[in-house]
């Protein structure tokens, strides 16, 4: 048993370090609308692996991590940008459309490249298993540094989150903040995607904060709560992971999405029930 | 040429099918957004016929081959179903979280117990593949004509309630209408909506329907409001980028779903530039 749970300490380390910084993401994610974000910064992180593979360069050489940096970035603040106009199509349209032609173009290469559909499909599943001390200390060094930007600017990017139309601050400042924001969010995204996968990655951001929001709307009290269904989650999963012998990522995935469900049934079981008692009243 | 054409007829028919029903159906995904439903709906079918292989593996008793495919479409219509009474129910003001938000971690959960139950699958790569690129080329007329049949049974059914299926998708943007069982009437939705994603998606892909379903609607909503316009624009961006990506992936052998979709992206930003243009215009008179 000691043993095993040496083994798997590095595992449960990253997936709690993932749990903490995208359940906080996750909140303002969910605020803003924009829940696939997260699919569509890996799938363009994706795209620029390719196009630095297809410049030459080798796989995992820092020339194609920097391509692939560097084109998320590029995009991303491009999204950010071209936020603020009169919305004709809502943003999560927007990130759709993104998605599917940086897929559509990632196909397109991949017959280019050999092996290429892995890449396609490398991003789908991740490995957090095999994670080791230095990737673990690498986004845990990452991560406070975002999380020291977030609590310094806490109250703008709240404000920003609850403003569903214009903007709260002046416009040069505001794009300031909103550029911070989604870069940060997409340097996250790019660096916990290869540990956990897209799927791990998508339910961290989104499960624990949609839990916490159906019941507070409060920002102080969705964190918290938030960060505690995440990390409880990642440790129950890869406990049950490891008792039953079913992939890690999945098993988190499953249990935390079938959390959400059951809270929300839940609460819509009790609000019939409570209306019901006061019409008979 | 004239063998280009009739190899090339029966996925420009299905094409064009297909075509017409996802541009309806995209300005209702629009207006709802409810963006990333498609992805989500053609996932928990997948799951209704992992679950069904699944059965049929465990159950000793001989059985043919046809009886097999058919419980498979049979489970995934029931996924679907479920999905659909789902997302009607949790669809809901006093839930204070986005529907998307929901359809996101019904994907998340569909593809992941997908892979626990086919026990991280071998040649899970290839399938994943296939469901994104689809296999248009491919399809036969039996297809065709299914889908054909499927268009007019459906498409019949939302043009005899345009009204009050419109009304619904008002409802989601917090506007006030007056509409008998709500809930109904969004299960319904959800439920013919479900049928049209597996069907679809079995013929063209995950990400041609998606892109058939979002941009042709998306590029209507800068010059039209009006829901007729907004179809016929969506048809015109949506026929001519299928045809053109069709005939170039044919001419210069690549992918024909890729190659739509990126003609469809080249036609949204022609649209926003067209749109730049005339508020330039107006705003210089």
């Amino acid at each position: 048993m000691s043993e095993n749970l040496l083994f798997l300490s590095a595992p449960i380390t990253a997936s709690i370090l993932l749990a903490a910084i995208l359940s906080y993401f996750g909140n303002h994610i969910l605020s803003r609308g924009i829940i696939f974000i997260d699919i569509a910064v890996a799938q363009i992180a994706a795209l620029g692996t390719m196009i630095g593979l297809l410049l030459g360069f080798a796989e995992e050489s820092v020339n194609v991590q920097l391509i692939s940096y560097l084109f998320t970035l590029i995009i991303i603040s491009v999204f950010a940008l071209t936020k603020f106009r009169k919305q004709i199509i809502p943003q999560e349209a927007i990130i759709g459309i993104i998605y599917c032609i940086a897929l559509g173009l990632a196909m397109l290469l991949a017959e280019k490249i050999p092996g290429g559909s892995n890449f396609i499909s490398k991003t789908i599943t991740g490995n957090i298993l095999w994670v080791t001390w230095e990737k673990v200390l690498n986004c845990f060094i990452l991560f406070v540094i975002i999380g020291v930007i977030h609590l310094f600017f806490r109250k703008q990017f709240i404000q920003i989150s609850d403003t569903k139309n214009g903007m709260p601050y002046s416009p040069g400042k505001t794009r300031v903040y909103e550029l911070l924001f989604y870069i940060s969010f997409s340097v996250v995204i790019v660096k916990s995607v290869p540990v956990g996968g897209v799927f791990l990655v998508f339910t961290l951001l989104i499960a624990p904060s949609v839990a916490a929001t159906l019941f507070t709307q409060n920002w102080m009290k969705r964190f918290l709560w938030s960060w505690i269904i995440g990390v409880l989650g990642s440790v129950i999963g890869m406990y049950i992971s490891y008792t039953l012998n079913i992939s890690n990522g999945p098993a988190i995935v499953t249990l935390l999405g079938t959390v959400v469900f059951l809270l929300a049934f839940g609460k819509l079981a009790a609000r019939k029930f409570i209306t019901i008692r006061t019409k008979k009243e | 040429m004239i063998t280009a054409l009739d190899f090339m007829l029966a996925p420009l028919i299905a094409s064009l099918l297909l075509i017409v029903i996802t541009v309806y159906f995209g300005i209702h995904v629009i207006e709802r957004e409810i963006i990333f439903i498609d992805i989500a709906l053609a996932q928990i079918a997948a799951l209704g016929s992992c679950v069904s292989l699944v059965i049929n593996n465990l159950n000793i008793s001989p059985h043919d081959q046809i009886h097999e495919h058919d419980s498979r479409t049979m489970m995934a219509y029931l996924f679907c179903l479920l999905a659909a009474g789902v997302f009607s129910l949790l669809k809901d003001k006093q839930m204070k979280i986005p529907l998307e938000a929901i359809i996101g971690i019904a994907y998340a959960v569909a593809t992941t117990s997908a892979v626990i139950i086919l026990d991280k699958g071998a040649g899970s790569d290839v399938h994943i593949h296939d469901m994104l690129a689809g296999t248009m080329l491919w399809v036969s007329w039996h297809q065709t004509f299914r889908l054909l049949l499927m268009v007019i049974l459906i498409g019949g059914f939302h043009y005899i309630f345009r009204k009050k299926f419109k009304a619904l998708t008002l409802l989601y943007q917090d506007q006030e209408t007056n509409i008998n069982h709500p809930k109904l009437w969004d299960f319904l939705f959800y439920f013919t909506f479900g049928i049209v994603i597996v069907e679809a998606v079995n013929i063209g892909g995950i990400l041609t329907i998606f892109a058939f379903l979002i941009i042709p609607a998306s590029i209507s909503a800068f010059f039209a409001i009006r829901w007729t316009a907004r179809i016929l624009i969506g048809l015109l961006v949506g026929g001519v980028s299928t045809i053109l990506g069709l005939y170039l992936s044919w001419v210069m052998d690549v992918p024909c779903s890729p190659t739509i979709v990126l003609f469809l992206g080249l036609c949204l930003l022609v649209s926003v530039s067209i749109k730049a243009l005339m508020k330039y215009k107006t705003n210089h008179q």
